[in-house]
């Protein structure tokens, strides 16, 4: 008998349903009311067009655009540490972070820039908060670039040696293919059609080599540590080149497989309730929750972890400054603001959504591991995800779930989701490091080369080290706290102009508050770990480090070491949030007491009329 | 009037429907590799106009028989090359 509830299938009609009213229920009502969007108005698209930055494009055109600039790895492995409170919360987390906060971030952050005629987040911080808070912004940035490429670096390494080798062969396939296909396009002039055909069959084949030639090091525990310092020269090559060399074409066709996925994933979860006859069954095996702690004792409370853990797909702070930096200038009207920026945001709760479910269909033992089982230790199958998206899509397709070509195309999924990502934020952190030391003693970090060397080598040496949920966390952290300071930036906008506050206030100081919150709470378990250490305890220790260093007892100093290296990171990325923080408080403060004193007649779309 | 009854058509929902696809296909796959290709030119283009109207800006850049040379080509871009020049810029914009 078909058993729906069993199944993930009524989840996702209930998550497309409540999307849809957050759409076109309360995103209307906030785009009608709280912005005033109107489509005569002219945008910065059209005010200052350059045919560069500043120029209308098709609400399809820009929808698709912002959404693949917001929709990587985060909506994919942010789940894997959810579930661990249990699939409802985390689902309520998707559903609720993305109607009330998420959307409304993305919305807003485009909304606000069309308004301050196109401009950045750079800029508009300096606005309200002065040369400081801008100062503040940069060095936030900076810290959070470097732990978003820690984590990702760890992840990129940690696929490459999973799925028994079968990722590497084809991510350098799609790596020399791209830049084939950049050759072929840029200098011979082929036509794109007929470069994208070529470099699409030269991904087929290099993902059919895949499981042919398995590259499996032969270091051991070391294993991590030499893929990612793989992982960091492609990188290297990736920031420094230029970028129709690598990374405009690998980007390009990586797009392919990597969108084919999501698609796939979804029609397998919606289809599951048809499918549930087959053997074995495609249905929800993981506990329902909620959990108040993580029952493997490792990873803490559900308030504030959770809403850190699950970043892209309920609410992440990166779409704010993808949303003020490219899509403003190009919008074409007001009104395309609320699909480009709300929609874009809502379709990726989607694939978070989908991702949760190819966890929620695998059992708990494999999911999270088991506490003293050096071989499956806890939190760190993050291999889940291919294994749940091959079990989904192998009963629409009709394949083995086990079907090697299927699990490889999943498994590089992943890696090409980091790689690609990763190298932009590579390149962003050297831009933004040329911004920071262009000048005055420290000018050498501003160098092309050095300032990427740093900002790999670094990151590294954090991927080799730490756990990898440890470095997660921080991530999320740091990106949640950007989204609530980007709302709390909107937030003084609308105070300025008049216009109702507490739908993003609400949101800013809750994000706010469970983000510092949250960097607070991880901070502190690695000082206790410290701290019991030093009484004799050394389990903590070891459980924030990842082998060798987790199992060498010679390597318990350097163990010791990386966790107060951790505290260090913490506690600064504390300090700039809490700083950045208090100074967007006082600035909407001020901004309200401003506008109680003055008439509402400032020329702004947000304006309220008498 | 008449353009709502033309878009009442099956036949021009079907174009829409088509050309919405179309969009989001080009959005996704090719937008920002084609809006990062206009910036890079507009960067060899800025490089271009410096060279040719350095003279002018107090920065002998070439000789000003070439410079004289090239201003053809410069003269049409003048405009554009002002407005994108003087606006402000952040490390913000260089996200994507």
């Amino acid at each position: 008998m078909v058993d729906i509830l069993s199944t993930p299938f009524l989840w996702v009609v209930v998550t497309m349903g409540l999307y849809a009213v957050a759409y076109w229920g309360y995103g209307k009502w906030i785009d009608r009311n709280v912005w005033r969007s109107n489509a005569k108005k002219a945008t910065p698209a059209h005010m200052y067009m350059d045919g560069v930055e500043y120029f209308p494009v098709s609400r399809y055109v820009l929808w698709g655009y912002q959404f693949k600039s917001v929709a990587a790895l985060g909506p994919i492995l942010g789940p894997f540490i959810g579930v661990t409170f249990g699939w409802l919360p985390a689902l309520l987390w998707i559903i609720g972070g993305n109607f009330f906060i998420g959307w409304l971030q993305d919305y807003g952050s485009m909304m606000l820039s069309v308004r301050k005629e196109g401009r950045s987040f750079g800029p508009i911080t300096y606005e309200f908060t002065g040369a400081r808070g801008r100062t503040n912004l940069l060095a936030f940035v900076l810290f959070y670039l470097v732990i978003i490429s820690a984590a990702f670096i760890a992840l990129i390494a940690t696929f490459w040696n999973s799925f028994k080798g079968t990722t590497f062969v084809p991510t350098i396939g799609i790596l020399l293919a791209g830049l084939l296909c950049g050759q072929l396009l840029y200098r011979v002039k082929m036509n794109v059609f007929a470069v994208t055909a070529i470099g699409l069959a030269l991904v087929g084949l290099s993902l059919y080599l895949g499981p042919i030639l398995p590259v499996i090091l032969p270091f051991g525990t070391w294993n991590i540590a030499a893929w990612a310092g793989i992982c960091i020269l492609i990188l290297y090559l990736a920031a420094v080149l230029p970028t129709p060399t690598f990374i405009q074409p690998t980007n390009y066709l990586a797009f392919y497989p990597a969108y084919a996925a999501i698609i796939l994933i979804l029609i397998g979860a919606l289809a599951t309730p048809f499918t549930l006859g087959a053997s074995p069954p495609v249905g929800i095996q993981l506990d329902m929750g909620p959990f108040l702690t993580d029952p493997q004792g490792i990873l803490g409370p559900i308030w504030p972890i959770l809403f850190v853990a699950i970043a892209c797909g309920a609410i992440s702070g990166w779409h704010s400054l993808v949303s003020s930096s490219s899509s403003a200038k190009q919008l074409d009207i007001e009104t395309d603001a609320l699909p480009v920026g709300g929609g874009a945001m809502l379709s990726e709760g989607m694939l978070a959504l989908a991702s949760l479910i190819a966890y929620m269909v695998l059992s708990k033992a494999f999911v999270f591991g088991v506490v003293g089982d050096p071989t499956n230790p806890p939190h760190t199958n993050i291999a889940s995800w291919p294994v749940g998206a091959a079990l989904l899509v192998s009963r629409v397709i009709g394949v083995s779930a086990t079907n090697v070509l299927l699990t490889t195309f999943f498994g590089l999924v992943l890696v090409i989701y980091a790689l690609t990502v990763q190298a932009l934020v590579t390149r962003f952190f050297r831009l933004v490091a040329a911004e920071t030391w262009s000048e005055g003693r420290f000018r050498v970090f501003g160098n092309k080369h050095v300032s990427t060397a740093v900002g790999l080598g670094v990151p590294w040496a954090f991927a080799v080290t730490g756990s990898w949920w440890a470095l997660w966390l921080y991530f999320g952290g740091a990106n949640q706290l950007l989204a609530g300071l980007a709302i709390m930036l909107i937030t003084i906008h609308l105070a300025k102009v008049r216009a109702p506050t507490k739908f993003s206030l609400i949101p800013g100081v809750f994000m706010v508050v469970t983000t510092l919150a949250a960097l607070v709470w991880q901070t502190w378990t690695f000082l206790y770990s410290v701290w019991l250490y030093v009484q004799g305890d050394k389990s903590w220790i070891i459980r924030n480090v990842r082998g060798p260093i987790q199992t060498d007892s010679n390597l318990i100093l350097i163990a010791v070491g990386i966790n107060a290296v951790f505290v260090l990171v913490g506690a600064v990325l504390f300090g700039i949030g809490l700083s950045m923080a208090i100074r967007l408080f006082r600035s909407y403060r001020t901004s309200m007491t401003e506008a109680r004193a003055r008439a509402p007649a400032a020329a702004d779309g947000g304006t309220r009329e008498k | 009037m008449a353009e709502s009854k033309e878009e009442a058509t099956p036949r021009s929902r079907g174009k829409k429907v088509k050309d919405a696809a179309k969009g989001v296909l080009y959005g996704m796959a090719a937008h920002g590799h084609v809006t990062a290709a206009l910036r890079t030119r507009m960067y060899l283009e800025h490089l271009f106009m410096f060279i040719t109207l350095g003279d002018m800006l107090g920065v002998p850049v070439i000789p000003p028989y070439y410079s004289l040379k090239i201003l053809p080509y410069a003269v049409p871009n003048i405009k554009s090359w002002k407005q994108r020049v003087f606006r402000e810029r952040d490390f913000t914009d260089q996200v994507f």
